[in-house]
């Protein structure tokens, strides 16, 4: 199935004949896509490929190629830093173009006393970040790293990290966006819709923020995002990160103003009291369970062993059998990050001084190995900049993140024993990485203001043994089994599934969901915006009475 | 080796991209933040090495075939190994620079070798060089400079000037400075003169396997024969060769040496001395194969094992090269022993260094986008506020100058050597 070469030939008037290919491998290196194996047909790496891949410079470039999708019936799926399976068009023999938005990739204005920069969807997390702390500002890089784009994570996902502590999401810090509906129409969200500028996230009117992402955000289902504002947060440290060392563990020393610390505990609970206590104390520039990402039985052997240069993946082994490794990595079982930050060194003693209160009520403890020099600097560098996120994929090749269950600490600590049981059990065949059944990770906050977390299992396999790829699919449904048995909400590897799933199958379990008229809304708003249907279900909606009984429907 | 080798590293690719960009925890503006000068010209996913990891899956499983296309997207690509740096922050187990060389020995056992490539390859057959340029003028540089002629004599350095040195007559003063250093140092040396052939390095950046070997034998015979133990040479491009490759293909063990390790070693044990002020604010560019790919050979041939399961190592364990321990402080050691010199660094240095757009025949089949690359970096060395931007490679020279002199730029473009010369 290909584009028809009128539609081709009206696409290179808009945008320049090199900027748009039908290049059959082209289009593969975007039907190409983390997280596919585990859904497609025979395991293929690819999803369904686009008919062509379009790369717009403009809003209005983009606006034209929207329209001209409209007259030819052709769905619209932008991508900008891309990334997961449902980056790509989801259905086969669909004809779809993508929109590569790399091109877009300017930061289009930087307020310093209003704090907030609008952006481009190329613009990233670290570019954005590098320029904003030559002003003592910064800001939320989401939890996927600061290669992502600042657009994405705003507009169309999450975008929680690990200052989301502090900062909150990025989803939370939109002060605005510019959106080409998939009609073709283009909308401004926020003050700047009344051209009052980009300083306010609500402009007249209902919430069009909230009509446009939802909670979860459209992930390019809902058309395309080609600018936002986003929040800036206050940085107290150096106007430059001066990084020191050799790859691939590289170091940012930790200014007097900052200390960094891998905080144990002994229980669930304890951890659960401490967060409490370093919440209402609101301490925590930084709030992360990060190195667990490595399974709390390898993580001290992974992570000591990576900031070496000259050592490698071998060395881990030796390492994990070392009896001094090993207390060490007892001791940090149950352990996460805090970066604490003041304006002066009496703000940061007297942090500190709260901290070890909180240590001591709690019966947590710094970890000491992890806060000695090396690894501090090391977990400063990365914490701060997130460009080590990638280490999720460190094992093998291929992570997918399990359970991510959000709630009050009170509540991760129930479901947590159940999510490491079953990951625990889905190891045992050795055809995912035995590194423990705790792979926790996740970030402090996914709720603006903070008090409010969930974490995700790290199911490491490889993408390359199809073996290894059915246990991590096997683990998925167990996890998904488990939930239902448990009454626990499912976690990511649902949504994940959910994008091989036909239709009427994605419906029926929406209309499962506990606020189904959420979904009834949002086919409201998509009826309004995308009259010809040229989004996909990543924007979730609900056909008219679908899953209700005559008589409830009838009764709305 | 061939590209079927690389299926594993290309279903293992995450897309993530880092592959586009320099080192995230280095990046410190947004003008100078990207490390793939391929992508950026090219712009669709597939001119990245991900991208390419991604077509060689494609090609492989027989989902595409080989189109104008994608013989631009492999071979528009300075195999600068940014890409492999950047990659190897989060991973063990990916080779993306390696991978996208057998993409393109594929592409070239099909027959799709871009006709710039085949006609510096016909260069190299005929006249064992990749200028084009009549083998009978290669030692035309020293013809008076009375140095040691290895054919006849023996000597245990020989100093290869390679092929830009020895033709490019804009270029040859580089290597008559060279030869003047050592001889100033004491250093026992000769030179092939007319008889020096091509490394052979370059080819092998395009995709070829064969010249290379051949260099390496004719090459390593030579020197044997002249008794020569140490190579030393003012290019990155055959250090690179000598270093990494010979002993790959033809299991070389000589030592090899860059000028600038050389001088810098005489600089340092006091047989050079650097006393004459030379008031310039410099900026040095790391050639990629003196740089990041510059690190020491280490053989091995093992296999791929899994521990914990499925965690991905090697048995033997595989060498690392991903920039670590590359060529860096040895140029900077020499540039700041010279009396008046301030060094300032570029953002995008040492491991991170933008690519001067001169490599993987870039330079040859796709001069615009070559000289775009080049133009990139000019400007990051201007943003420095350096009066020049200094080198230790002729390839980068090249590329630089024509740049400075095509944009009008006042930047003045040196070799290391040629500052060195001023301060002796
Ligand atoms: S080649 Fe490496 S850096 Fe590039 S997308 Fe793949 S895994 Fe990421
Ligand atoms: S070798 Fe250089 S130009 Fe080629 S893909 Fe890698 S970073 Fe880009």
């Amino acid at each position: 199935m290909e584009i028809s070469r009128d539609a081709y030939r009206a696409i290179e008037d808009i945008v320049g004949p090199e900027f748009v290919t039908d290049d059959p491998a082209l289009l593969d290196s975007y039907a190409f896509q983390y997280l596919a194996e585990l859904i497609r047909p025979e395991h293929s790496h690819f999803m369904p490929r686009p008919w062509a891949v379009v790369m717009p410079r403009t809003t209005k470039e983009v606006q034209a190629v929207t329209r001209l999708a409209n007259k030819y019936k052709i769905k619209i799926k932008p991508i900008s830093t891309g990334w997961y399976h449902w980056a790509a068009p989801l259905k086969d023999n669909e004809p779809t173009l993508q929109l590569d938005l790399r091109r877009m990739n300017r930061i289009l204005d930087f307020d310093e006393k209003n704090r907030f920069a609008v952006v481009e969807p190329y613009v990233i997390c670290a570019q954005l970040q590098a320029e904003v702390m030559k002003h003592g500002l910064n800001i939320n890089i989401t939890g996927a790293g600061s290669s992502c784009s600042i657009v994405a994570s705003a507009c169309a996902y999450f975008g929680a990290g690990p200052s989301s502590f502090s900062m909150g999401n990025n989803s939370d810090n939109l002060l605005g966006q510019e959106w080409v509906t998939p009609a073709g129409e283009i909308v401004r969200t926020g003050s700047v819709s009344s051209g009052a500028g980009w300083f306010c996230s609500e402009g007249p009117g209902p919430s069009v923020r909230g009509i446009t992402r939802g909670y979860l955000g459209s992930r390019g289902g809902l058309g395309t995002y080609t600018k936002c504002a986003i929040k800036l947060a206050d940085w107290p440290g150096p106007a430059s990160l001066e990084v020191k060392g050799r790859p691939p563990g590289y170091r940012l020393p930790v200014p007097e103003n900052f200390r960094v610390y891998t905080i144990g505990a002994p229980d669930w609970d304890s951890f659960a009291e401490c967060y409490y206590g370093i919440y209402d104390n609101t301490l925590g520039y930084i709030f992360h369970r990060q190195f667990n990402l490595a399974g709390a039985d390898l993580a001290t052997a992974l992570w000591l062993t990576y900031i070496d240069p000259t050592k490698t993946l071998n060395d881990v082994e030796t390492a994990a059998a070392d009896p001094e490794i090993k207390a060490i990595n007892e001791k940090a079982r149950i352990s996460f990050q805090l970066i604490l930050a003041a304006h002066s060194s009496d703000g940061i003693e007297l942090q500190d001084k709260i901290l070890d209160e909180i240590l001591t009520a709690t019966g947590c403890y710094k970890v000491e190995r992890y806060c000695d020099k090396d690894m501090a600097e090391f977990t400063n560098m990365y914490l701060q900049r997130m460009g080590h996120k990638h280490c999720n994929f460190i094992w093998a090749g291929g992570y997918m993140g399990s359970w991510m269950q959000a709630g009050k600490p009170d509540w991760v600590k129930t479901y947590v024993p159940t999510a490491i049981e079953t990951f625990k059990n889905d190891q045992d065949s050795g055809l995912l990485v035995q590194c423990g059944g705790d792979a926790l990770m996740g970030c402090g906050s996914t709720l603006a203001g903070g008090g409010y977390y969930g974490f995700e299992q790290f199911v490491s396999y490889d993408p390359a043994d199809i073996k290894s790829v059915k246990a991590c699919v096997k683990h998925m449904e167990d996890a998904v089994v488990t939930c239902r048995e448990k009454g626990i909400p499912y976690g990511k590897e649902y949504l994940y599934l959910q994008v091989a799933w036909p239709d009427e199958a994605v419906w029926n379990a929406l209309a499962r969901a506990p606020q189904t008229f959420v979904f009834d809304f949002q086919r409201k708003i998509k009826e309004a915006f995308d009259p010809n249907g040229l989004g996909d279900r990543n924007y979730p909606w609900l056909p008219e009475g679908w899953g209700k009984s005559a008589a409830s429907a009838q009764k709305e | 080796m061939s590209i079927e080798d690389f299926r594993a590293d290309a279903m293992r690719c995450s897309r993530c991209a880092y592959c586009k960009w320099m080192p995230l925890d280095l990046m410190k503006s947004w003008r100078f933040s990207k490390g793939c000068p391929s992508i950026e010209y090219g712009n669709f996913h597939s001119y990245s090495a991900g991208g390419r990891l991604i077509t060689a899956l494609s090609l492989m499983d027989g989902r595409s075939t080989v189109t104008d296309k994608v013989r631009d997207t492999v071979f528009m690509c300075n195999m600068c190994g940014s890409c492999d740096v950047s990659c190897k922050i989060c991973r063990y187990d990916m080779e993306p620079l390696q991978a996208m060389r057998e993409l393109r020995v594929k592409l070239v056992e099909e027959g799709h070798l871009p006709a710039a490539l085949a006609k510096c390859v016909e260069s190299l057959k005929t006249n064992h060089n990749m200028l084009g340029a009549p083998k009978e003028r290669r030692g035309d540089w020293a013809k008076t400079l009375g140095i040691k002629d290895l054919s006849r004599e023996k000597a245990k350095v020989v100093f290869h000037a390679g092929c830009r040195y020895s033709f490019d007559g804009e270029q040859s003063g580089v290597a008559r400075t060279a030869v003047a250093i050592l001889k100033k140092a004491g250093v026992d040396f000769g030179i092939f003169g007319a008889t020096e052939s091509c490394c052979g390095g370059r080819s092998y950046g395009m995709g070829l396997n064969d010249p290379v070997k051949h260099c390496a034998e004719t090459n390593l015979a030579k020197w044997h024969a002249a008794g020569v133990e140490t190579v030393v040479t003012p290019c990155a491009d055959c250090y690179y060769a000598f270093k990494r490759l010979y002993p790959q293909v033809a299991g070389s063990q000589i030592k090899v040496l860059h000028m600038v390790e050389l001088v810098e070693q005489l600089v340092r044990d006091g047989q050079l001395k650097l006393t004459k002020p030379v008031t310039m604010k410099v900026t040095y560019h790391d050639p990629c194969h003196l740089g990041r790919q510059g690190e020491d050979y280490v053989p091995w041939n093992g296999k791929e094992k899994k521990i914990f399961g499925q965690a991905v190592c090697y048995d033997p364990p595989r060498p690392r090269y991903n920039g670590a321990f590359g060529v860096y402080e040895a140029p900077r050691s020499l540039l700041q022993s010279i009396p008046g010199v301030e060094l300032v660094e570029m953002e995008r240095n040492r491991e991170a260094a933008w690519c001067c757009g001169a490599g993987g025949g870039a330079r040859e089949a796709y001069p615009k986008f070559s000289q775009w690359t080049a133009g990139e970096r000019i400007e990051e060395a201007e943003a420095t506020g350096a009066d020049a931007l200094v080198s230790a490679c002729p390839w980068c020279e090249k590329n630089f100058s024509d740049s400075v002199r095509h944009g009008g730029h006042k930047l003045k473009v040196f070799d290391i050597l040629q500052l060195v010369e001023q301060a002796l």
